[in-house]
Formats: C-alpha cells, sequence, structure tokens
C-alpha cells in the first residue's frame, strides 16, 4: 500500500484536532470537533471553509487546447470566455463518466481542468492516448498549488475584506478573476460544490495555503470536513462520482443522462463537432426530453432505463448507498447517497427569507431508479431488511435567491 | 473523555449499572466522541431477549451505522424511548442517557471497573 499524500494544509487541520481519514489517496479532514452537523448548519449560515487541494489541478496549454477539449469534455468549451468556468463530464464512448470536472478559463492561452481526487491517475491515464493527436499538452499541477472552498452566504464579504475590492468576481455563478489579497496572488471562482448561493473556490500557490487559511478563520471563516462537504452536496443535488456517476451496484455503467444537470453539462452544438460519447448522449438526451414530458415509451426507457432522483425517507430511519428500493414490490433501483442531514427553518420568501434559530433534521438522500417513477411518486427502501416508506420529491432545496439556502421539506398529503 | 467511577464498563465502549435488580446499559464518553453526532438509534422492544456479546440495538451518525453491543443477557424490561426524537441526547449526556434497563440477567459480558476501563480507553 502506498503512503497517503497530504495538502500543504495537514499540519492545520492536525492542529485543529480534525479526524483524518483516507480520501481518494489523501489524508483528509473528514470532521473537526464541533463535528458535521455544526460544519454544515455553519455553512449555511455563515460560511465554511473547505480545504480541496487533493482534487486534481490539470493545466491544459498548447495551440490545439480547445479542440483536445472539445472533444474530450461534454461542454462546449468554446463557450467560455476569458474569467469564465463551466461544468462538464469526461464522457466515455457508451455515453457512461470518466469523471465529472470543472473547466476554468483564468488565462487566455491555459485552461485549468480540476477532477476528482480518486480519480486523477484515470482521468490522466484516459486522456494520454488521446492527446497524443492534438498539439497541446496537460501538466498535473495538483502538488503545487493549493485550493481553498470559501462557501456560504458571508464568503463575498470575507473575500472583499481581503482583496479590498467592491466586487470580488461578476455577481452570477461561474464567473472568474484574479485577486491580489494583501499581497498575494489568489485565482477566484464563484462555484462550489456545497449548493450555497454564494460561494468561491481559490487556488493559490503552495506557499500562500497557511496565510489564506489562517486569514479566512480570523475573518469568520470555520473550517468543515469533507463530511459536511457530503451532507452539503447531497442536500443540493450535487453528484458525486462512485455514487450517482460511474457503475451502479450491479456493476452496469451508468449513462450521464440518468442525471438531471447533464442537460447543463453536455453540449451538441454543432462547433462543438464530433466528441467522446457523443451518439450514446443523444439518445440518452432524447429519452430524458421524452421523460420530462411525462413520456415513458419503451425506446426512451431502454436508452435510459433508469434516473438519479432525490428521495425522502417518510417512516422513521435513514438510507444509506446501496440500499434497494421497491415500488409494489418490484425492485427498481438503489440509494446512490444518504443520511440524515441538519437545515435551518426559515421564514419569509425569496431575498427576504431570514434563518431562524432553530433547526431540524431529515432522512434524505440520492437514487438511482427506474426513470418512470413520478415527482412525489412512493416508493419503499430497504433499510436493513426493513420496508420504510419514501418518497421522490421534485427537490430538497431552493437556492436560487441568494443569500440563503432554503429547505424544501416534503409534506405527506 | 469523562469516566464514571461507579459505573462498570464493557470492552464495547458500554456502561453498565445495577438499580432496583436492573441492568441499566448506556454507551460510554469514549464511545459518543468516537461514533460523532449521533442522528438515529434503533432500540429493541419490551419483552425482547437480548444477548451478551450480540447486538440489541444500533445507533447511525451522519456517516455510518455501529451496532449497540449488549453486556449482559436477559430480558428487555424499559427503553429511553426519548431517545428516538432525540439521540444527540447520547453526545450531549452520555452517562444521563441510559439506552435500555433489562430484567432476568443470567449472564455479562466481562466488565471493568472505571480504572480498568480508563486503562483500556488508552490502549485504544
Amino acid at each position: 500500500m502506498s503512503e497517503l499524500k497530504r495538502t500543504q494544509l495537514y499540519d492545520a487541520h492536525i492542529a485543529a484536532k480534525a479526524t483524518m481519514v483516507d480520501f481518494g489517496g489523501w489524508e483528509m479532514p473528514i470532521q473537526y470537533p464541533e463535528g458535521i452537523i455544526a460544519e454544515h448548519l455553519y455553512t449555511r449560515s455563515c460560511c465554511g471553509l473547505f480545504d480541496v487541494s487533493h482534487m486534481g489541478r490539470l493545466l491544459i496549454e498548447g495551440p490545439e487546447r480547445l479542440a483536445f477539449l472539445q472533444h474530450v469534455l461534454s461542454s462546449n468549451a468554446a463557450l467560455l470566455d476569458l474569467n469564465q468556468a463551466q461544468y462538464c463530464i469526461i464522457p466515455a464512448e457508451d455515453g457512461s463518466a470518466v469523471d465529472d470536472a470543472y473547466l476554468y478559463r483564468f488565462e487566455e492561452d491555459r485552461f485549468l481542468l480540476v477532477v476528482n481526487a480518486s480519480n486523477t491517475d484515470k482521468d490522466l491515464a484516459w486522456f494520454e492516448p488521446i492527446v497524443k493527436n492534438y498539439d497541446c499538452t496537460i501538466k498535473n499541477i495538483t502538488s503545487e498549488t493549493v485550493s481553498i472552498a470559501v462557501q456560504g452566504p458571508k464568503s463575498e464579504e470575507i473575500l472583499k475584506k481581503l482583496a479590498n475590492v467592491d466586487e470580488v468576481t461578476k455577481p452570477a455563478r461561474n464567473n472568474l478573476s484574479t485577486l491580489m489579497m494583501e499581497g498575494h496572488k489568489v485565482l477566484v471562482s464563484r462555484t462550489g460544490y456545497t449548493a450555497e448561493p454564494i460561494g468561491y473556490e481559490l487556488f493559490l500557490k503552495n506557499e500562500d495555503a497557511h496565510w489564506m487559511w489562517n486569514r479566512l478563520i480570523e475573518l469568520g471563516g470555520k473550517p468543515a470536513g469533507l463530511g459536511a462537504r457530503d451532507t452539503l452536496r447531497m442536500e443540493g443535488m450535487l453528484p458525486l462520482y462512485g455514487d450517482e456517476m460511474g457503475v451502479d451496484e450491479a456493476g452496469k455503467p451508468m449513462p450521464i443522462f440518468a442525471l438531471a444537470l447533464a442537460k447543463f453539462a453536455v453540449s451538441f452544438d454543432e462547433a462543438k463537432g464530433e466528441f467522446v460519447g457523443k451518439e450514446a448522449l443523444k439518445k440518452q438526451a432524447a429519452a430524458q426530453a421524452c421523460f420530462k414530458a411525462k413520456d415513458y415509451n419503451p425506446e426512451a426507457m431502454t436508452a435510459l432505463p433508469k434516473r438519479v432522483r432525490p428521495i425522502a425517507l417518510l417512516d422513521r430511519g435513514i438510507m444509506r448507498h446501496g440500499m434497494e428500493v421497491y415500488r409494489n414490490g418490484e425492485m427498481i433501483g438503489w440509494i446512490t447517497s444518504g443520511t440524515m442531514i441538519p437545515y435551518y427553518m426559515t421564514e419569509g420568501e425569496g431575498a427576504d427569507v431570514k434563518l431562524l434559530p432553530e433547526t431540524g433534521k431529515r432522512a434524505i438522500g440520492i437514487c438511482y431508479i427506474s426513470s418512470d417513477v413520478p415527482v412525489n411518486g412512493e416508493v419503499e427502501v430497504d433499510v436493513r431488511g426493513k420496508r420504510l416508506k419514501a418518497v421522490i420529491p421534485s427537490k430538497h432545496i431552493s437556492n436560487n435567491v441568494p443569500p440563503y439556502v432554503v429547505p424544501v421539506i416534503y409534506k405527506q398529503k | 473523555m469523562t469516566i464514571k467511577p461507579e459505573l462498570q464498563y464493557s470492552k464495547d465502549h458500554e456502561w453498565v449499572k445495577e438499580e432496583d435488580g436492573l441492568f441499566v446499559i448506556g454507551i460510554s464518553d469514549f464511545a459518543q466522541d468516537a461514533l460523532g453526532d449521533l442522528v438515529f438509534v434503533n432500540l429493541p422492544e419490551v419483552g425482547d431477549a437480548v444477548t451478551a456479546g450480540e447486538a440489541f440495538g444500533d445507533v447511525e451518525s451522519v456517516k455510518a451505522v455501529s451496532d449497540l453491543l449488549s453486556p449482559v443477557s436477559g430480558t428487555v424490561a424499559e427503553i429511553n424511548e426519548e431517545l428516538l426524537d432525540a439521540p444527540e441526547k447520547l453526545n450531549e449526556d452520555p452517562y444521563g442517557a441510559w439506552i435500555i434497563k433489562v430484567s432476568d440477567v443470567s449472564a455479562t459480558e466481562e466488565l471493568l471497573d472505571a480504572a480498568a476501563y480508563e486503562a483500556f480507553c488508552a490502549e485504544a
């Protein structure tokens, strides 16, 4: 067994008494002493800090960098202007996912592609035979840089102070900027994996890691571990490779369009041209469009037999990855992610939403089930031998109006 | 970490107290700390038989499920129903938040006194 890798902030996590675990070959904090629930809630109400330096950071450089990316990614990379980012998937020929990724354009003449830590080596191996056909290179800069996610309602205020600016990035998601913060150069991206309406990811040089981490804490951010990162992304229905992407419990590849967000990540634009998995993905996209119109015809059901959906438990218990989901006694899929997730009670609507001091918790998750289950459809989950009632809601949270995430609590009729 | 001198402990980190002919069972401070935020408890029903060394229920944290292993064999006489709605009490007050009370105890696991349990935890 090879030794676990450590990020530049490893000693800061140890000093903060974090519980460390092996995550994708990296020794990472799963939680700090306050615990996952407190870290989740602090991110929702204030500002959580996440060391995400373990994620794979790849620089794509050279004259044919765009053509290469258009071929290996699902998105239309030509749409990225300077200082913009986009979510994308790395498709396999059969229309399943090799990985998902984020593509950033901080500079005119290169792209930054950030991939899952546990998939970095696999992705590099996947790209290797393809990139040879293009006049461009892939440089793995993971160990030379650090990345910190600053997520939650107070994140913007904190970064404004550090950079002494009125605007951190342009206001909407996926905007980027390069800022000087107290004499240090920081690449800033209005993105994240917490479903927070306001949140940033920072990219810095290794030597700036501790300065940045400490200043973010001094200004009101609190470290949050991988545990809270998981509950936050689950609430927001953000997929995790290995759970909602890759292969299912039966070992079958999961189609990319099983994910609702595939429609934002996959482009069939003519300008993009041919790319890996395009034909398979077109069939899946057509099926997804049928389902949207509540048309569950056999052709669509064959192209996309199962979809990734939110699920909320109605009986007492907790759903976990791998548990079977049933409809009228028939097994129709599995739980892909699930746990008990805390939330703030809220009052008011839209931009006037206020978080109340009271909190609740709910057993929710994500499942991969037969595509023809309608919204609000009732199912059962086998929770260690007991069949518990559950429902397929449309979503777990509403996060379209900053600054707060509002939980959408399913009410039984 | 707190260890109450008046209690006995199993090597599975449950505490045991004899009270009015019943064996009161809970989890130790060491256990609750290692388990993390508890968000769900599965309890047996009154009248169920429990066996020393075997699971009588389970607790779930945000990340995982862990069996509760009975330190004694006997019959469940009472369960702490309050925990069903407030499993966090096991984190907040592990020695106050008893889980079950067992009657007709016929056998027990090896139980440690506070000093021996402290030494056992130090090795863990």
